[in-house]
């Protein structure tokens, strides 16, 4: 009845298999699922929403500058949708002059595009010549869309950025001095610093 | 004993949600990389009715009775109070106020302790819920004077919530609201749009409750401006 060594090994070894403890793996886990929790919890929080400003009502013909004042300046984003389908039912004069508001708007989403890091680091003090000239570009087109009887009216919209309110007040100012600006419509809402502006479907619009 | 817990089930369990989670944060951050809120703000639009004026800041909101403030500082005007554009005491809730030809009179809000902070709206029976639902409609539309400042820490500025919260009530009880951003070197100020046309004191947030029933783009009197 002796056994041999070799059965008795074996024996030996299939009682003692190597069992691995999951205590580690489960420890690791955990951690990763607490971090990710976090993560996720946190984002949804504080993660930076962008936003796009448009009119309430009206949304159809009515086309947004958007203004975004900041502590640092203003961001001015200009519409360009929709110049393209004004300026194929304009004259060849208006043609022209749209032609040259459509190449200096593209100029500024062009900048805005190639800015490197936030962009909202790309605001710039408010210049007078700047704004008269916004204003009187806004009121040019307006009164191009009109005279083709073509549906198509830019406001300006402003989102004022927590600090913002010098940038905001300065333009106001300005546009008190010129009538350029009576008959155009404006609207304005408080902006969270959390929230970005999106410049996605302008730059898509250019294209 | 070594036996009597098995792990094998908590770990798959725990894997899994592991696995999900990280589903999760790579869809969250595609689609937050690609979302964008379009904000609806409406438009300033001329108005018949007359506004009643609020200041807010640091959370809290006060209702500026232009009446008293108005006789206590035509009072400081003739005792001499208010000349060379000194700030004066209005003994109005703390405020401060200055005389200036181009601005009329503003209003300087240091010590906001004594304002209603804008929680109390929820409140039945506080008395910033009373002054607002003594507005009238048919009358008034409230504008705000609202301080952009921004506490510590904090990504919004002092006076935003407090607008928003008040803005959301006055829209449930269908007065229109106006608002402009203020800070402590341009305060609030009240003038006559015969000073500046800066003096103009606009609604553009509609009072209807529904904001599709509405045009902002049409006077009170329903003329397309």
């Amino acid at each position: 009845m002796s056994m041999s060594r070799a059965t008795r090994y074996a024996r030996y070894r299939q009682d003692d298999k190597l069992e691995i403890s999951l205590f580690p793996f489960l420890s690791i886990f955990l951690c990763v699922m607490g971090v990710l929790s976090f993560i996720n919890v946190l984002s949804s929080y504080s993660a930076p929403q962008k936003i796009e400003l448009s009119a309430q009502l009206e949304t159809g013909y009515k086309i947004a500058y958007q203004i975004f004042s900041l502590p640092d300046g203003i961001i001015t984003v200009p519409p360009i949708k929709n110049l393209h389908k004004l300026q194929a039912v304009v004259n060849e004069d208006d043609k022209a002059v749209i032609d040259v508001i459509l190449q200096q708007r593209e100029q500024l989403i062009e900048k805005l595009e190639n800015h490197t890091g936030s962009i909202m680091n790309a605001a710039v003090e408010p210049d007078v010549d700047d704004i008269l000239d916004t204003v009187r570009d806004i009121r040019t087109l307006n009164e191009i869309a009109l005279k083709a009887n073509y549906l198509y009216e830019e406001f300006i919209l402003f989102g004022i950025y927590p600090n913002g309110s010098q940038a905001y007040q300065k333009i106001r100012d300005v546009m008190t001095l010129t009538p350029d600006s009576v008959a155009i419509s404006i609207g304005l809402e408080p902006l969270d610093s959390n929230w970005t502006l999106s410049l996605k479907k302008k730059g898509q619009s250019s294209k | 004993m070594k036996n009597l817990i098995s792990l094998d089930s908590l770990t798959d369990i725990v894997s899994n949600s592991v696995g999900i989670l990280i589903i999760f944060a790579v869809i969250n951050l595609i689609h937050d990389d690609n979302k964008t809120y379009q904000l609806e703000i409406p438009l300033e639009h001329a108005t018949d009715l007359s506004p009643a004026f609020f200041i807010s800041k640091n959370d809290r909101v006060l209702a500026l009775d232009t009446d008293t403030l108005f006789a206590n500082a035509a009072l400081q005007a003739t005792s001499g109070g208010a000349t060379n554009k000194r700030l004066f005491n209005l003994e109005y809730s703390g405020l401060l106020g200055q005389i200036d030809d181009e601005k009329g009179i503003s209003f300087f809000a240091r010590d906001t302790s004594e304002w209603p902070e804008f929680a109390e709206l929820e409140k039945r029976n506080s008395d910033l819920r009373k002054k607002l639902d003594k507005l009238d409609p048919k009358k008034q539309f409230a504008y705000f004077f609202v301080y952009d400042n921004t506490e510590d820490g904090s990504s919004s500025g002092s006076g935003f919530e407090a607008f928003r919260k008040a803005r959301e009530y006055l829209k449930r009880h269908s007065i229109k609201t106006g608002w402009q951003p203020v800070n402590s070197d341009s305060p609030a100020n009240i003038c006559d749009k015969s000073f500046s046309r800066r003096c103009v004191y606009l609604p553009s947030y509609l009072g209807t409750g529904n904001i599709n029933s509405g045009n902002t783009n049409t006077t009170d009197n329903g003329e397309k401006r």
